[in-house]
């Protein structure tokens, strides 16, 4: 099963990505946690810490830097570099940008392209994108099981996420679930399903452990794992578990 | 002035962008703002009504520089005549010049992306402040997107998270043709957090900007944050940093 998390910068995709990803692996799955920003920072949220977060490498560095040959499957490139954390949760980081001038595009080592090939894996992958809609747009019409649209309930959050999900629709790139998130109020949920109609909205209110969480560079499910915020994120996750998986 | 933009997602990269060059451009400066984001915000964060203008087709040719096919402005249009007619009159008199809407799976608007770039770099230094918003993240700043800034400027929260995309900037910036690099430390709660952003990415701090609410309510409204609250702290801290970047770029 593929999850994407798409949706504007600092909307929430990350943190939202790193409880899915975690509460799918405490449900005995099989999880890959697969950080697709070139300014990759899913390992913070899931727990990795901060040194660790940033000592990570990106698979298509490895192999332009040679320390890994061209060869292999992109499952064979994630194995070996897919780095084991907190409740079994394994993460890949795509490509973080290192250089102005990053090496040869054609290796082919893409967030859209490793998610295409990944029809054979067992168990789930989540991918965190990056901001914005060029991964979307990127994937043609290769599907994923579910699109998580993280959207604030902000005029420039929800545009993006109006774009996102007219994308989604379009193409048929899978089931999609707006996560409304920092919710204050009832007006706050509105705003969203105006934007967003005939869409499943799952509401997460706005969580001030998360942000706590996030100043202090620890996962949301370790430090407030009773905090609404994130209990109402790991209610998406069971929710997202509820989809049929295609075939 | 030439300035852009940068930082993690959310940091406030936009909010900060759009009430600078409306400040700037109120203390008598021509501004063209630029968002190079195929998703709007500049923008809502100026005030502009909401558009997908970028720069149409019409206004683009092909052609064959070193021996690649590329795109240009039409023959006979110059950087700044294209500025006059494709960008939106905003608040203030600032010019917002859009990268316009993301569309088709690969490349079906790199002519009007390659346009924009070739627009911004032929916008002549006389007469002309540019203030540029780019996106988020670590992939845009230094591909040939910021070759129009003398000053880049990281807007950095106080958070791991925004801290390490800052070193990750910094690094990137110690590359030869890179332009000069200060960061703002941005939603600020304590006295610390700006030495806490100075340490945490090793870059000057040339500003700070408050965390304040009335930045999170204007965004829930789509309004400019001069034009919701313009007595907020946030707009004084901003205030400020145009000050300073002024008295910078004046220093020879």
């Amino acid at each position: 099963m593929k999850v994407a998390v798409v949706g504007k910068g600092g909307s929430g995709k990350t943190t939202t990505s790193a409880v899915l990803a975690r509460t799918f692996a405490r449900s005995g799955l099989a999880t890959l946690a697969l950080d697709c920003d070139t300014n990759p920072n899913l390992g913070l949220s899931l727990g990795y810490g901060e040194e660790a977060t940033e000592k990570l490498v990106g698979v298509r560095q490895a192999l332009d830097t040679g320390e890994e040959g061209h060869a292999g499957s992109m499952i064979e490139l994630i194995d070996r570099f897919g780095v084991d954390g907190p409740d079994g949760v394994r993460l890949a980081i795509v490509s973080a940008i290192e250089n102005p001038e990053p090496g040869c595009p054609c290796c082919g080592v893409s967030p859209e392209r490793l998610l295409a090939d990944m029809d054979s894996v067992e168990g789930v992958v989540v991918a965190d994108f990056e901001a914005g809609l060029g991964t979307i747009i990127r994937m043609g019409d290769d599907p994923v099981d579910v699109v998580v649209i993280v959207a604030e309930p902000t005029a420039k959050s929800l545009e993006v996420a109006r774009r996102a999900a007219d994308l989604v629709k379009e193409r048929g790139l899978g089931r999609v679930i707006v996560a409304a998130n920092r919710v204050r109020d009832a007006d706050d949920l509105a705003r969203v399903r105006s934007v967003l109609p005939d869409l499943e909205v799952s509401s997460i209110p706005d969580e001030p452990a998360i942000t706590r969480a996030e100043r202090n560079g620890v996962a949301p499910l370790d430090s407030a794992p009773d905090a609404a915020g994130v209990r109402a994120l790991v209610e998406l996750g069971e929710r997202v578990l509820s989809s049929p998986i295609s075939a | 002035m030439r300035v852009a933009f940068v930082g993690k997602g959310g940091a406030g990269k936009s909010s900060i962008a759009g009430t600078f060059a409306r400040l700037l451009a109120r203390r008598g400066e021509r501004v063209l703002a630029i968002d190079s984001d195929p998703m709007p915000g500049l923008a809502f964060s100026l005030g502009v009504d909401r558009s997908d203008a970028g720069i149409p087709d019409v206004a683009i040719e092909e052609c064959v520089i070193d021996g690649r096919n590329t795109f240009r402005l039409r023959s006979g249009l110059s950087a700044e005549e294209a500025v006059l007619r494709y960008a939106d009159v905003g608040p203030d008199g600032v010019l917002l010049l859009q990268l316009g809407k993301a569309r088709g799976v690969r490349g079906e608007n790199a002519g009007s992306h390659q346009a924009f770039q070739h627009v911004v770099e032929g916008v002549p230094d006389h007469g002309w402040s540019i203030v540029g918003d780019l996106p988020a993240g670590t992939r845009q700043p230094f591909f040939g997107w910021g070759r129009f800034a003398r000053t880049v400027v990281v807007v950095v929260e106080p958070t791991p998270a925004s801290l390490l995309s800052g070193r990750r900037l910094a690094r990137l910036a110690g590359m030869p043709s890179a332009p000069r690099l200060v960061a703002v430390a941005s939603k600020t709660r304590g006295l610390g957090d700006a030495e806490l952003v100075r340490d945490g990415t090793g870059l000057p701090v040339i500003g700070t900007v408050p965390f304040d609410t009335s930045v999170s309510d204007g965004d829930r409204e789509g309004a400019a944050l001069l034009d919701q609250t313009p007595k907020a702290p946030a707009v004084a801290a901003i205030d400020e940093l145009v000050s300073t970047l002024i008295n910078e770029e004046e220093q020879p």
